[in-house]
């Protein structure tokens, strides 16, 4: 498609006409003149008239993709700040081949010399002793890591990921803003990003023969590999493992996400464990060794024993595995320390003294305090400059001397006299602008580009050919931020013309990620304990609010509609099964009248949405949610939508409801209930995780049918009249689910002998007892072998129990007398939770490290 | 394991004891610890003034894994891994040492401390002034606040030499501070100690570690023994028995380091047997450990500081 003049008019509305880009700042999309720049007009052409309806129609389907992706971002201290939905605007950065090429070289020289100045630092420090960096500079940073100091890392890379922060001076020249060496968000973003727009401007996307950025993963995960200490020589591909903080981290998605794209195995610090200065995965099949950590835990949490004491998110001994270099970090701890500002000012120097070439890609420029020249510089300055920590582990908000009283000045001033070394200035920078959908047209918002480096398997480093654009909300906005409400954009390198590329390298495209041999998906065998007890909780939690869920639905629609046939008698064991389960007071299940009672309402309603009454739905609902959180990793996307569906529709209703409207609520929720088991059954692979699950449900589901029939003492129904006897075998029969089943063999009446065999001993109802038990000894059988920490096979007393209940129902007699059936439910009450007890002693006995 | 012998440095009295040490430290877990890390600073460090003749670590159960380098101070630190299950875990470190008395002081005659503050901007170089400006800043447990500034300057007056404002400090120090066992534990913030006036010898190291450095001299923590038996005639020393921390000050080039001890009002002389020495505590708590599960535990701790005759 050749490119279309560009008009203007098209594009703003008249206002912005004549204000956009014309202003102080430098514009991305149109010069000083209002003209569109030559790298715009393929795109802008692309993209045809903009209509707003069809940009909203855009917009829509992009959100639509990023909601399917579950593309979410978390933000601190906010209660309602988890889980936020990821802001991407639709129009793209887009950068010239040319230009890209100047920022990939001067980011290239700019990782590889602070790679040189970490290597220097953690090693003979010969920059500070011979005065080239004032030794301050890192004695003062609570960064500077002693316990990795001598500690050599393969072929001196400490740096292995690294992102920058860059910025537009209003020459048009690009400046840094800041590093990003510990452990560098948002590369997973930008992928994501780059996938819901190509989806929403497929045509644009073509035309403009965007770089790719699937090669830059593939450099990355080959890097990973190559650094494991050892060879193939022990005949088996090296582990490399992602570890994260947890679900509770502003960028968990992320890390979910580049562990899939990556292919390594997420985990958490619980799930390692170092032995013989080694370090292991936990699994269900035993003690894995791990050659490679990714880390996305800060150096400071990764060993409670060397470093922060008071660390649950680390692997003690860690630190020792790496002296002893059993073990890889990427990136090596201590790394943090190039994202102090106090160095910044130095880096020019050192450029030339460690490379011997100057520095490419300037930095904004900055003073440290803890330097004495430029402390004075700063004091006779500030009016025209911002105050900033020195070092990334101290926070406080920016300082803009222009805004400061007289007074303030001169505290400040104190401040900064009494620890100068904690403090930099800053110029103020007047950031680029952008293009940004909002409100029906294009505005222009101040950018901040982030832009990623990973080291190359052969000692160099790699651009991303892209990047994470973020905006600020506002125009005159000085801060980028995501937590403080900003969005983002998607990056386009643009390729060369192409003449150019023809004789280039292959497209980046060809090398799309494929499974390759040293990148295959991570095994079954790579489960660590901690995810099988998750899904094993999640089962039976899931199960749990389904049976409370249950019991509450035929209650409530008994209150409501007593003229339902047999309602008045079934209220009674319906009540008595709250009491016994312990969702309503004792008092109130026993009250004869029909269920008017004020007090009764009132507690069957917080039954269901008290989030503090520890047996009602709501609670049940949250350790549901709070353990599929924590293994959402393992959880389809339909499943954690699901999950968090249920959630939804079982929080405290803003005012008072109704009981048919509660009535209604619970129906609803029981179908979010009945997708997430029909999910379980057709969308998890049927390894190990998807067992562990389902053995939770059936442990579930086996403990809650002893406890219905023993709540409603179904041994001792011969003492009640024929109706009662009736009504409470017609309440077992529902919330048994077999109400269908039973009347299609047993037209009328509701009788002991076949219900009881229906709901215990019928191992082809998936309801039944029988049923539950037989999947538990098919699971079981299927588990591996061996479990953590235990010389006895670990599933041995679990399967004893089981098959003991098998044999007591299997046998005529089991629920012939009264005696019979009392005996036979009282022994499972008692040993079928120690089938629970088993699997978790030998399955999950990974309790969390603590202080001594 | 024994580390090689050092000589006493040249500017020492030639004054010595002799000194048998055994610190004894075990844990009772209450039930089987499948695995525990530990990291101990149980190994006298190198000493300009000390001697060490004999080393030697027993520890109950033999551990798996142990090994022994040096830390950014300078310390020499074990760590040690028992990976089979124990609901106990003993650590016996045995030692001779021999401590010389530091050379005799002249504190009016010293350096001006500002004059000190000064030329540590000078130090850098091969010989590395960063090993002496490494003290100068925050660290976990000790941070200089205003309230710790307004303190020093009562002993760290215009003009008055290093050495006898680091005396004054710390005799102001044990006069103001009450020994008290009851008031704090490790986890008492500085802050507290310095509000309450109250604490033991680790309060009483960090608020002198922290008045100096909030009036920009560097300052170590040094964490170690006392003698035990008072000599006829005079008081029982606070803190024998135990183990026993003070603090120690840089006072510039010709005075070196000045290692004063506020709980009892002296410098320290050949009683005094160091183990350890970092920015605070944290750097060098004797020992550190983490274990997987275990019910609580029970620490027992005991300290034998016996001179030898000759």
């Amino acid at each position: 498609m050749p490119p279309v003049p560009f008009t203007q008019g098209s594009l703003f509305g008249e206002a912005d006409a004549i204000g956009y880009g014309s202003g102080q700042v430098y514009d991305e999309m149109v010069n000083g003149q209002g003209r569109l720049r030559p790298h715009w007009q393929t795109f802008m052409s692309s993209l045809g008239p903009l209509d707003s309806e069809q940009m909203a129609q855009r917009w829509e389907e992009a959100r639509r993709l990023l909601h399917q992706n579950g593309v979410t971002y978390n933000i601190y201290g906010d209660p309602n700040g988890m889980e936020r939905p990821w802001p991407l605007d639709m129009m793209p950065l887009l950068l010239p081949a040319h230009e890209w090429k100047a920022i990939e070289s001067g980011l290239i020289q700019r990782a590889s010399l602070l790679n040189a100045i970490l290597t220097d630092i953690y090693g003979p420090q010969t920059l500070t002793r011979y005065g080239r960096l004032p030794p301050s500079v890192i004695h003062a940073d609570p960064g500077f890591r002693r316990a990795v100091h001598g500690i050599r890392v393969p072929n001196d890379v400490h740096l292995h990921f690294y992102a920058v922060d860059l910025a537009r001076a209003p020459d048009g020249r690009w400046w840094v803003l800041s590093d990003r060496t510990q452990a560098p968000s948002g590369s997973g973003y930008a992928l994501e990003n780059r996938a819901v727009i190509a989806k929403v401007l497929p045509d644009s996307f073509r035309h403009c023969q965007v770089e790719r950025l699937s090669g830059f993963f593939d450099t990355f995960k080959e890097t990973l590999f190559s650094i494991a200490p050892r060879t193939s020589a022990a005949g088996r591909l090296p582990r490399v493992v992602l570890l994260t903080p947890g679900p509770y981290n502003e960028t968990y998605f992320e890390h979910v996400y580049l562990a899939r794209y990556l292919g390594l195995t997420l985990v958490e610090g619980a799930d390692l464990t170092v032995r013989d200065r080694t370090v292991y995965l936990k699994t269900l099949s035993g003690l894995e060794q791990v050659d490679v950590i990714l880390r996305r835990l800060d150096a400071d949490f990764a060993d409670p024993l060397e470093m922060r004491a008071d660390s649950s998110l680390g692997v003690a001994g860690l630190i020792e595995a790496v002296r002893a270099g059993t073990v890889v970090m990427a990136n090596a701890l201590g790394s943090g320390l190039m994202e102090s500002m106090a160095m910044k000012s130095s880096l020019p120097t050192l450029c030339r003294h460690l490379l011997g070439e100057e520095l490419r890609l300037p930095g904004v420029a900055s003073w440290w305090c803890g330097n004495d020249a430029e402390r004075a510089y700063v004091i006779d300055h500030l009016d025209g400059l911002v105050i900033k920590p020195a070092f990334p582990s101290l926070s406080f908000e920016p300082i803009f001397g222009a805004q400061l009283s007289a007074a303030e000045r001169s505290a400040l001033t104190e401040r900064i006299k009494r620890r100068p070394w904690y403090f930099v200035a800053q110029e103020q920078m007047a950031l680029s602008t952008a293009p940004v959908w909002q409100d029906g047209r294009l505005q222009p918002r101040p950018l901040v580009l982030r832009v990623f480096l990973c080291a190359t398997p052969s000692g160099g480093y790699a651009v991303m050919p892209g990047g994470l654009t973020r905006v600020s909300s506002e125009s005159g906005r000085l801060v980028v931020s995501m937590q403080s409400g900003g969005g983002s954009k998607d990056t386009w390198i643009l390729a060369p013309r192409r003449a150019d590329v023809a004789a280039n390298q292959p497209r980046p495209s060809a090398l799309a990620m494929e499974p390759t041999a040293s990148g295959a998906r991570p095994s079954a065998n790579d489960l660590p304990s901690r995810v099988a007890d998750g899904l094993y909780w999640l089962g039976r939690y899931a199960e749990r609010a389904e049976g409370a869920l249950r019991l509450l639905r035929a209650t409530q629609s008994r209150l409501i509609d007593s003229n339902m046939p047999g309602a008045t008698l079934q209220q009674r064991p319906l009540l008595d099964l709250l009491g016994s389960l312990g969702m309503i007071p004792a008092e109130l299940a026993r009250v004869t009248e029909s269920g008017t009672s004020r007090g009764l309402r009132d507690a069957l309603h917080a039954a269901v949405t008290d989030p503090d009454h520890p047996n009602s739905l709501r609670a049940q609902v949250l350790r549901l949610h709070r353990t599929a959180y924590s293994v959402r990793d393992r959880l389809s996307m339909d499943m954690w939508r699901v999950v968090s569906a249920i959630d939804r529709q079982t929080q405290q209703p803003k005012g008072r409801m109704d009981a048919a409207s509660l009535l209604l609520r619970l129906d609803d929720a029981m179908i979010m209930l009945a997708a997430f088991s029909g999910l379980e059954q057709d969308s998890m692979t049927r390894g190990a995780g998807w067992r562990f699950l389902d053995i939770g449900r059936r442990i579930e589901r086996s403990l809650h049918m002893v406890a219905l029939m023993r709540g409603v003492h179904v041994a001792d129904l011969d003492r009640q009249d024929e109706p009662m006897q009736a009504a409470t075998l017609s309440v077992l029969l529902e919330l048994g689910e077999s109400v269908m089943t039973y009347r299609a063999r047993h037209l009328t009446s509701v009788l002991r002998t076949p219900v009881l065999d229906l709901l215990l001993g019928e191992e082809a109802n998936p309801r039944a007892l029988a049923f539950q038990l037989a999947a538990l000894d098919r699971h079981m059988r299927a588990l591996p072998s061996q479990g953590v920490g235990t010389g006895t096979d670990p599933t041995g007393g679990a399967l004893a129990i089981v098959a003991a209940a098998r044999n007591s129902l299997e046998r005529t007699d089991a629920m012939a007398s009264s005696e019979a059936l009392r005996t036979l439910l009282d022994t499972l009450a008692m040993t079928l939770p120690d089938v629970s007890n088993f699997l978790a002693h030998a399955y999950f006995s990974h309790a969390f490290a603590r202080s001594a | 394991m024994t580390p090689p012998p050092s000589a006493p440095a040249s500017g020492s009295s030639g004054l010595s004891t002799r000194y048998r040490l055994r610190h004894a430290t075990a844990y009772d877990y209450g039930e089987d610890v499948p695995i525990s890390h530990h990291l101990l600073h149980l190994t006298a460090r190198p000493h300009p003034r000390q001697r060490i003749r004999r080393s030697l670590m027993t520890i109950d159960p033999v551990p798996a894994v142990r090994t022994e380098r040096v830390d950014y101070f300078g310390n020499t630190v074990t760590y040690v891994a028992v990976q089979e299950p124990h609901r106990t875990f003993s650590v016996i470190a045995e030692s001779e040492v021999e401590v010389f008395d530091p050379p005799a002081l002249a504190p009016d005659d010293s350096a001006g401390w500002e004059h000190v503050r000064d030329s540590l901007r000078g130090l850098t170089g091969p010989d590395d002034g960063a090993e002496i400006t490494q003290y100068c800043f925050d660290s976990a447990l000790v941070a200089s606040s205003p309230e710790l500034l307004d303190y020093v300057r009562g002993s760290f007056t215009p003009g008055r030499p290093a050495v006898a404002a680091a005396i004054s400090l710390m005799n102001r120090i044990n006069h103001e501070f009450a020994f008290d066992p009851t008031a704090t534990t490790v986890a008492t913030p500085l802050a507290a100690v310095m509000r309450n006036r109250r604490g033991v010898c680790q309060d009483f190291a960090h608020i002198a570690v922290g008045c100096a450095r909030a009036i920009g001299l560097p300052a170590r923590y040094v964490s170690g023994y006392l003698r035990t038996l008072p000599p006829p005639g005079q008081p029982r020393l606070v803190g024998a028995d135990v183990s026993h921390a003070w603090a120690s000050v840089w006072c510039g080039a010709s005075a070196g380091w000045l290692d004063i001890c506020p709980t009892n009002a002296c410098i320290a002389n050949r009683d005094f047997i160091t183990m350890a020495w970092g920015r605070d505590y944290d750097d060098v708590s004797p020992a550190r450990g983490v274990l997987l599960g275990g019910a609580g535990h029970g620490l027992t701790v005991s300290v034998d500081v016996e001179p030898l005759e000759d």
